[in-house]
């Protein structure tokens, strides 16, 4: 008996040691019923939540959820999908993306992004793929350019295998390194926040960890928002989450968002509980 | 419950019987597929055959006839008129050979750049424009060839007053060659995966920079072997430089000299009263369909090469 309460205290500690928005720091990005449709059909919607600095939050949800979608919306990649459109606001430091007065390629350097296969350029070398953001920018001074490169390719732990070949091929990486030198690619533009898209599915479990350490150190530097199939690699590297769900009529919505200490542990929606148990998805 | 019983009842020696009669009825339809296949083999061979016939009696004409023409003067002098004190007095035909080079370099500076600017335009957008333009050029590579001819004439030899040129010619040729490029670069440039595009984009890239930087770059194996197929159908091309390059009997590069080349000194030799003349045609066959064979043999050695490399 005196075990039980002393369970039941412990729990209770637990549960109001969770993480109040207030102490998770200044926001990053602030999404207002963000909801996206693509020629009048609504793929996510009703998504309410701010991105916080310096965390990671992960989108966690099963498939045709809208994660992508709507992680796809952050850095506006919608805008040349034809018939896609985008309502309610995002705001990056309190500058509305889309009607604010930043422009789109502004907003990229800021918001970088990091996708589900690695896709470094093929025809160009290791440090070309590097550099080419800050090329696309017009950055052409040699000295910035290497520094650049060597600073980028050692945030994102490449520096030391790759030093000695950089003019190589890029396609000469194995997947893993790849998928480095795409992070490492996005980081030379220093962006304030980094989207990644399923950063891991098309990798080995050892090339996962690798990139899961990484994002460990990088958020030191940047904010991260990474979709996430997988529920063990949102509860470990996330400090928040969001949960989203396919609605009745197709369409994704946000579920809950939270610490991902309280969306793991003791959700307020059952739904969420059922899915981070693994009773679907 | 009942079925589950009779389940339990069968037998669970399987039923040898029943196996012999599938494998005797599939045994024979077997057979029967074997027969239908080789007749279906021996049917495709016979089709080879006939198209092959017409093609190795070509080839068998063309170096029978020709190699015997083929020595070294033929390469580097003009051509002569043969006249009744030396009846065989041909000549070579190294202005016919300038000529097409030449013909062919600068309808290639006129056409690969546009050509291949208005394909990656087509591949990159989806405007009107870009649906119109695609219409034209489909619409044009199925155009007879001899109309550029004419339209090169009435423009440039006729309005223009540029008179039987090289450039008129290369004109000709360009129009011929351009929607062939543009072809050809639109399906290499939609070949590049859109992932690519999506990684350039994001890095803040605008949409222009990323199509010269990302995609043209990525796709250059396929533009390059439709601009090399482009110039070895100009190379052979007869009709659109018929009526404007001149037949020039001189060595010459210049853009505005009249010029002679190849396939027009085929069809004016071949209307030739001297017979040594009329044999000469066969020499010059030979060499303009080496000349072509050279060119898509280099297209596809680049493709192929360039191809083990990505992969």
């Amino acid at each position: 008996m005196e075990q039980e309460i002393e369970i039941m205290t412990e729990i209770k500690s637990e549960t109001t040691q969770v993480v109040t928005p207030a102490v998770r720091g200044p926001v990053a990005m602030q999404l207002t019923n963000v909801a996206v449709a693509f020629h009048g059909r609504v793929a996510v919607r009703d998504c309410t939540f701010d991105v916080a600095k310096n965390r990671v939050t992960s989108l966690i949800g099963p498939s045709g959820s809208g994660k992508t979608t709507l992680l796809r919306a952050l850095n506006r990649l919608h805008d040349l999908t034809p018939g896609a459109k985008v309502t309610g606001s995002i705001s990056l430091e309190g500058t509305d993306i889309y009607r604010g007065n930043l422009t789109v390629t502004e907003l990229r350097t800021r918001v970088g992004m990091v996708f589900q296969r690695p896709n470094p350029f093929p025809t160009m070398s290791i440090y070309d793929n590097v550099v080419s953001g800050l090329r696309f920018n017009g950055i052409k001074k040699k000295s910035l350019l290497d520094e650049s490169a060597e600073a980028s390719l050692r945030s994102a732990a490449l520096w030391d295998s790759v030093s000695s070949r950089l003019k190589v091929a890029a396609s000469n990486l194995s997947g893993g390194e790849q998928q480095r030198l795409c992070i490492a690619r996005a980081l030379a533009l220093d962006p304030e926040v980094l989207l990644m898209d399923e950063p891991t599915s098309a990798l080995d479990p050892i090339a996962t960890l690798h990139i899961e350490e990484l994002m460990k150190t990088l958020k030191e530097r940047v904010t991260v928002v990474i979709v996430t199939h997988n529920m063990q690699q949102a509860a470990r590297i996330s400090d928040d989450c969001a949960f989203l769900l396919m609605g009745e009529d197709r369409a994704g919505e946000l579920i809950e968002f939270d610490t991902t200490e309280k969306i793991f542990n003791n959700p307020d929606d059952s739904r969420t509980l059922d899915y981070t148990l693994g009773r679907f998805g | 419950m009942s079925e589950l019983i009779e389940l339990e009842e069968k037998p669970l020696e399987p039923d040898h019987g029943m196996r012999e009669e599938i494998r005797s009825i599939s045994d024979s339809v077997r057979a029967r597929r074997v027969a239908r296949s080789r007749i279906m083999v021996a049917l495709c061979g016979v089709a080879l055959f006939i198209a092959a016939v017409p093609l190795v009696a070509l080839l068998y004409q063309l170096f029978d006839k020709g190699l015997s023409q083929i020595h070294w003067k033929f390469f580097t002098t003009l051509p002569m008129t043969p006249t009744l004190v030396s009846p065989n007095a041909t000549g070579g035909i190294s202005n016919a050979i300038v000529g097409t080079i030449a013909l062919t370099i600068y309808a290639s500076i006129l056409a690969i750049p546009v050509g291949v600017l208005v394909g990656v335009y087509l591949a990159e957008t989806d405007s009107k424009l870009a649906t119109s333009l695609r219409v034209v050029s489909q619409t044009m590579a199925g155009a007879p060839s001899i109309l550029m001819g004419l339209f090169a004439f009435s423009f440039l030899v006729h309005d223009l007053n540029i008179g039987f040129t090289a450039i008129a010619g290369s004109f000709a040729l360009a129009v011929l060659m351009l929607p062939v490029i543009i072809i050809s670069t639109e399906i290499a440039v939609r070949n590049v995966p859109n992932s690519l595009r999506e990684a350039g984009l994001a890095l803040g890239a605008k949409p222009h920079k990323v199509s010269l930087k990302v995609v043209l770059p990525s796709s250059i194996t396929g533009i390059v072997t439709g601009c090399i197929l482009a110039i070895s159908r100009a190379v052979g091309e007869t009709a659109p430089v018929l009526l404007v390059i001149g037949g020039g009997f001189t060595n010459s590069w210049q853009p505005f000299d009249p010029v002679s080349a190849m396939p027009l000194a085929i069809f004016e030799n071949a209307k030739s009263e001297w017979p040594s003349q009329r044999a000469q045609v066969w020499g010059i066959a030979l060499v303009l369909v080496i000349f072509v064979f050279i060119l898509s043999l280099t297209a596809r050695i680049w493709a192929s090469r360039k191809q083990q490399v990505r992969n």
